[in-house]
């Protein structure tokens, strides 16, 4: 997909499927100490786009996508699905609705299968619950179609998870959530336990699928190639604290952030003598505004927030200015 | 040049080959099974297959037996024929018999009848119970407040007071024997489960069902007592002796079974008098006991080992 069209199909329709409303995750520790994971994000999610959210370990990036599927609850904020609040207490007819139309992708295909069953039943698993089958025979079509779908044999159904490789395992995971039809898709580093070989096979399926189904992805992720390859806007995360949004390009032309700069200067460039010389940036919070200003997201250009004081906002202005000069004078 | 000139020319010689790239898909080991797998790893070591034969020729031996020889402790006709009584194993009397001249080979034999009826229908009940509240226990964090504190109070009841208590509401007798194993043993099988229950919980697999709309019951039945088959029938084949052993010392005691009823442990509280004297009497009671425990332990444990898959390469 070119950059062109994606812009396009952002800007065509910005119909927000998923809105997360300052929402904030703590755990208890046992101590007097709560663990804060996530402060303060707010951000929206386009029908149709695959938005990514990448960030170190530890920063929160799997916690909030585990709010989005309520396994986490939030200890503040809202999150707003179609419209309607998602998080907190529901009805049991929302949630049903919401499992049926959310559904993950899990980072460790090995352990997010059940060892004891066979791959028809963690493929069916969705379809007994919502017994969205009139009959066993259509079951049966219907796991058949999933695995298919996913580029394995139906013959695959009597065998369990451990007769699998790896990427076979993810795509089983794939099946079985794509069996239940769903409209978001929550995919929590669904390459990074793969081999490096296979990786490009998973990904190309989940684009595949996205365009067949009409998903919406929200892809976590710590690969920034990886990143740059899939996503459409990307949400940069730094402990707990979401830094920078912008549509994928942008971000990886115009880095305002210093965290994101610093991000992105690890990179690792396929060329050995470029990456003899290149330096990499160290992310220094201390050079930050320290006057005590409370940051918030501001829209530098459109499409573009970044968190920021008013001060450092000024800051980030004035390199995006520059920035945006030498680009031109290219 | 003229290298790469030739190079060229023959690229014409090679066309495509045709591949299915599905096929690459195809998995060629032979289809697992689980339970195939299990009996066929429990087959494999012989020593297991003649201790499980030997158990098994016990259980039917004692379960028959009795039935012929109509032995009850009650009956003895030849109390009063001082030649009947203690005499030494020998091809008549193969145990030899006792004070009151029975064969201990019918003794012992209506004795282990019993005994492992019991032990097994008190493992069988505390197991029923036990396991789903275990599971339920495990995975409800709500559950676990108020469990835990049940089980604080009914584990620290002692035993033998509450088997001397019960004896004396319910009266000796099978029935009675039965509650007193059963009526708080199910809350350590549930204990046990439910520390199982949470080492497994909050697996990935777990969350990926819940995930999908998977129930607690479900999920309890697909996705958690499968891993636990093989630990499941560890605890039974320590639970199988140990009950045994558990009606041999209450009935030792005089807490267990009634004067009517043969078991091992009356028949060895009766014959512990004679020990210096006629030592076969004790002995080959014991014998029988200890055979019965070691082999259900071995075999148990064996099977276990056959459950977990790891062992199945």
């Amino acid at each position: 997909m070119s950059v062109d069209n994606k812009e396009k199909d952002v800007i065509e329709e910005k119909d927000v499927i998923l809105s997360i409303r300052h929402v904030d995750i703590s755990f208890d520790t046992g101590h007097k100490k709560k663990l804060v994971a996530v402060k303060d994000a707010t951000f929206d999610i386009y029908r149709g786009e695959t938005f990514a959210l990448v960030g170190e370990s530890g920063s929160g990036k799997t916690t909030l996508g585990r709010a989005i599927l309520r396994i986490n609850p939030c200890s503040a904020g809202e999150i707003l699905f179609e419209g309607k609040r998602i998080s907190g207490r529901i009805s049991r007819e929302e949630d049903r609705n919401v499992v049926r139309s959310i559904q993950m992708i899990f980072q460790d295909p090995a352990a997010s299968l059940n060892e004891r069953a066979t791959i028809e039943y963690c493929v069916s698993e969705g379809l007994y619950n919502f017994h969205l089958y009139a009959n066993e025979q259509e079951r049966i079509a219907k796991v058949d179609k999933a695995l298919q779908d996913v580029g394995l044999l139906p013959e695959h159904k009597s065998r369990y998870p451990h007769e699998f490789s790896g990427g076979q395992r993810q795509r089983v995971g794939i099946a079985r959530a794509m069996i239940m039809d769903p409209k978001f898709i929550v995919a929590d580093e669904p390459i990074s336990a793969l081999d490096v070989s296979i990786r490009a096979q998973v990904l190309n399926l989940m684009n595949k699928l996205k365009a067949e189904k009409n998903l919406t992805y929200l892809f976590i992720a710590h690969d920034l190639s990886v990143v740059r390859f899939i996503a459409d806007r990307i949400a940069v995360i730094h402990l707990g604290e979401i830094v920078e949004i912008a549509d994928s390009e942008t971000l990886f032309k115009y880095p305002i952030h210093p965290y994101t700069v610093s991000l992105l200067s690890t990179v690792p460039m396929p060329d050995p003598v470029v990456e003899r010389t290149r330096k990499h940036i160290v992310y220094d919070p201390s050079k930050l505004d320290q006057s005590g200003e409370k940051r918030e997201m501001r829209e530098i250009r459109p499409g573009h927030f970044v968190l920021a004081t008013t001060k450092e906002y000024d800051d980030y202005e004035q390199r995006v200015a520059e920035l945006e000069a030498k680009l031109a004078a290219i | 040049m003229s290298m790469q000139g030739k190079m060229l020319q023959d690229i014409n010689l090679f066309e495509f080959a045709d591949f299915d790239e599905l096929q690459s898909e195809h998995i060629a080991a032979p289809r697992y099974s689980y339970w195939k797998s299990v009996w066929r790893t429990f087959f494999k070591n012989k020593f297991t297959v003649g201790v499980a034969a030997l158990l098994l020729i016990i259980i039917a031996f004692a379960m028959i037996q009795p039935l012929y020889s109509g032995y009850s402790p009650i009956e003895t006709p030849n109390i009063n024929n001082a030649e009947m009584k203690f005499l030494k194993p020998s091809r008549e009397h193969i145990f030899g018999t006792d004070n009151v001249g029975n064969e201990v080979f019918d003794a012992v034999w209506a004795g282990a009848r019993n005994s492992i009826i019991i032990s097994f229908v008190c493992t069988a009940i505390n197991m029923l119970i036990g396991i789903p509240i275990g599971a339920l226990w495990g995975f409800s964090k709500k559950m676990d407040k108020w469990m835990i504190e049940v089980y604080n109070v009914i584990s620290n009841i002692p035993f033998l007071l509450l088997a001397m208590i019960l004896s004396y509401v319910l009266g000796a007798g099978m029935k009675s024997l039965i509650i007193t194993m059963t009526c708080t043993e199910w809350i350590f099988v549930a204990y046990f489960i439910r520390t199982q229950v949470m080492i497994i919980r909050d697996r990935e697999y777990n969350m990926a069902s819940k995930c999908l709309g998977t129930r607690i019951w479900t999920m309890i039945v697909k996705n958690i007592l499968p891993y636990l088959i093989s630990v499941i029938m560890t605890y039974v084949s320590r639970q199988i002796p140990l009950l045994i052993s558990y009606e041999v010392f209450l009935s030792y005691m005089g807490l267990g079974l009634g004067t009517t009823n043969a078991s091992l442990g009356r028949t060895i509280s009766l014959y512990t008098s004679y020990m210096n004297g006629y030592p076969h009497l004790f002995w080959i009671p014991v014998g029988v006991l200890a055979l019965i425990s070691i082999s259900l332990y071995i075999v148990g444990q064996k099977l276990a080992d056959a459950a977990d898959p790891r062992t199945h390469i």
